[in-house]
């Protein structure tokens, strides 16, 4: 009995120490959408930036779009 | 090379998972790569190939051998009627790829180059009013040392306000194994292989701890998945239903500036190639500049007599014997077990947009098996094509004395190919030998010339042979004996 309230005890603090989830029903990555969303709003503030520094640093130095495009690929 | 195709179009076994296609092959009897590669597409996939295929940008991307050649074949083609009896409702052809190869096969370069041609793609595809439904490295399949993306269907229309729905997928598959490599020096090969469809951010995260988590890329697309997949698992378990998650509110600055900055991170990671035990081939080798250049020779004069199809070059270390190959073969597959010596080869042979070499990464004493579903869904290495040509260079006695594969079950194995071969046999003078032996127990006693030619003649019969090295090394061409003693 002793033996079995040890394995008891050893098993929660295992499961504490490691927690792990049964996955069976849920899916967790429909989490995506709340990352995408996340990381999204963070990256569109960056893409709206460079996009008209980029508009910007054309009309100052009167280059083409084009031309930009085809240095970036 | 001609040769004997089966009698129709065969579905496939890797190309079940997405319900509106399924690539078939017609495959040759001999397995000498398939002859035809037909995709049967359902009404949506077909419509909106049709309008996909005159989008300007899906046309650069095609021309630019960014993407496969794919033409819609009439239904008066026989094999395409076989297909649309499945129930299809049109076929696609591409141009074949050839040799299938798949992620836990790539150096960690070659991965990267992959992630930036997936991101690439799904970046024009956006600012084009398009996206790809997918991210996995499996759509991507190499022409020599260009990466190329395979699944058509993967481009549909995007709807506003849709998210990327790929993203998890990118990560898992592409950006976590990068990520493992090159921020931790964790070898990305066995984890991919283990786990066809990628490492789940969860099981990623265990890996960043303390201020691991700090390195580039990794709170955002490791540690704070992770969270938010554990909070969902942890609240959900116990209930039903669960809750719908299906937002459909992200603009495409959202979505096309996660793109970039991935594209951005991707462009960032790299590693250093160390010194390994064959990563300075060229430089550290046993040989001599006049027995190096008769190995060469006895290379080419059997290489270049008949043109060959396709050849493997089974321990290539950097290539050397690769290139020689390619000026005979129409592709060489170039296998090691050493990552920086195939990844130097791949750099080296991407400089080349031309190249027929593919580089790939494997230990030769456990080659990637079949595995997925049924064990068919990913093919073992020597169940895709087989070669026309072996190069097996100093291959065997590491075989021999460091895996402890029997030469006589690696020679049966090579007669399966049923390839013509070139195989160096490293006698026990020679110093590598020594090397290998000197802190060993076992001492391979029936390791010699004698013993070897012996179990030579079981399977093959000997062409030509030359020694090198003053007796302590012997090369020989061989052809497969088609009645077995």
């Amino acid at each position: 009995m002793a033996k079995l309230h040890n394995s008891r005890w050893i098993s929660i603090i295992a499961s504490l120490l490691y927690p792990s989830i049964a996955f069976a029903y849920v899916d967790p990555g429909s989490g995506s959408v709340i990352v995408t969303t996340v990381l999204g709003l963070i990256a569109a503030i960056g893409y709206t930036f460079r996009k008209y520094f980029y508009k910007i640093r054309r009309m100052l130095s009167g280059k083409k779009a084009e031309d930009e495009q085809k240095n970036d690929e | 090379m001609t040769s004997k195709t089966s009698t129709g179009p065969v579905a496939n076994t890797g190309s079940f998972r997405d319900p509106a296609n399924r690539v078939y092959e017609l495959v040759s009897q001999d397995m000498a790569g398939p002859t035809r590669i037909l995709r049967g597409v359902n009404k949506d996939t077909l419509d909106i190939y049709q309008d996909l295929s005159n989008q300007p940008f899906f046309k650069k991307a095609v021309d630019n051998g960014h993407v496969v050649a794919t033409k819609l074949l009439a239904g008066a083609d026989n094999d395409a009627r076989a297909i649309l009896a499945d129930g299809w409702a049109g076929v696609l052809e591409h141009t074949a790829i050839p040799f299938i190869t798949y992620p836990y096969e790539w150096t960690f370069s070659m991965l990267k180059d992959a992630a930036l041609l997936q991101l690439h793609l799904i970046e024009k595809s956006l600012e084009n009013g398009w996206t790809l439904k997918d991210a996995t490295p499996y759509n991507i399949q190499w022409i020599g040392s260009r990466p190329v993306f395979i699944d058509i269907p993967s481009f549909e229309p995007r709807e506003d306000g849709q998210p990327w729905s790929g993203y998890r997928q990118f990560c898992s598959t592409f950006l976590t194994p990068l990520m493992l490599r090159a921020h931790l020096g964790i070898d990305h090969l066995p984890l991919l292989r283990s786990s066809i469809d990628g490492i789940p951010p969860m099981e990623a995260a265990r890996y960043f701890t303390g201020l691991k988590r700090f390195k580039k890329g990794v709170l955002s697309h490791i540690i704070f998945p992770a969270k938010v997949e554990y909070s969902i698992a942890k609240r959900e378990r116990d209930s039903a239903p669960a809750k719908r998650r299906t937002s459909r509110n992200q603009s495409l600055a959202m979505v096309l500036g996660l793109v970039q900055s991935l594209i951005r991170l991707v462009k960032k990671l790299s590693i250093e190639i160390h010194h390994t035990d064959w990563s300075q081939y060229d430089k550290t080798h046993s040989y001599q500049a006049a027995d190096l250049d008769a190995k060469k020779a006895f290379v080419l004069k059997h290489a270049s007599a008949n043109r060959i199809g396709y050849a493997w070059d089974i321990g290539c270390n950097t290539g050397t014997f690769s290139r020689i190959l390619s000026d005979y073969c129409s592709h060489v597959i170039s296998v090691d077990g050493d990552h920086n010596a195939v990844e130097q080869l791949y750099l080296e042979e991407k400089k080349n947009r031309t190249s027929n070499i593919l580089p790939l990464v494997m230990n030769l004493g456990n080659i990637s098996p079949g595995q997925g579903w049924a064990g068919t869904e990913r093919l073992a290495f020597d169940r895709r094509r087989k070669p026309d040509f072996v190069l097996c260079l100093a291959l065997i006695h590491h075989l021999r004395m460091s895996s402890n594969i029997p030469n006589v079950l690696f020679l049966e194995w090579l007669r399966s190919l049923n390839a013509e071969v070139i195989l160096e046999f490293v006698n026990r003078e020679d110093e590598m030998v020594k090397k290998l032996l000197t802190n060993k127990k076992e001492q391979y006693e029936d390791y010699n010339l004698h013993h070897f030619l012996m179990d030579v003649e079981k399977f093959f019969t000997i062409d030509n042979r030359e020694s090198l090295k003053d007796g302590k090394r012997e090369i020989l061409h061989l052809k497969p004996r088609q009645q077995l003693p």
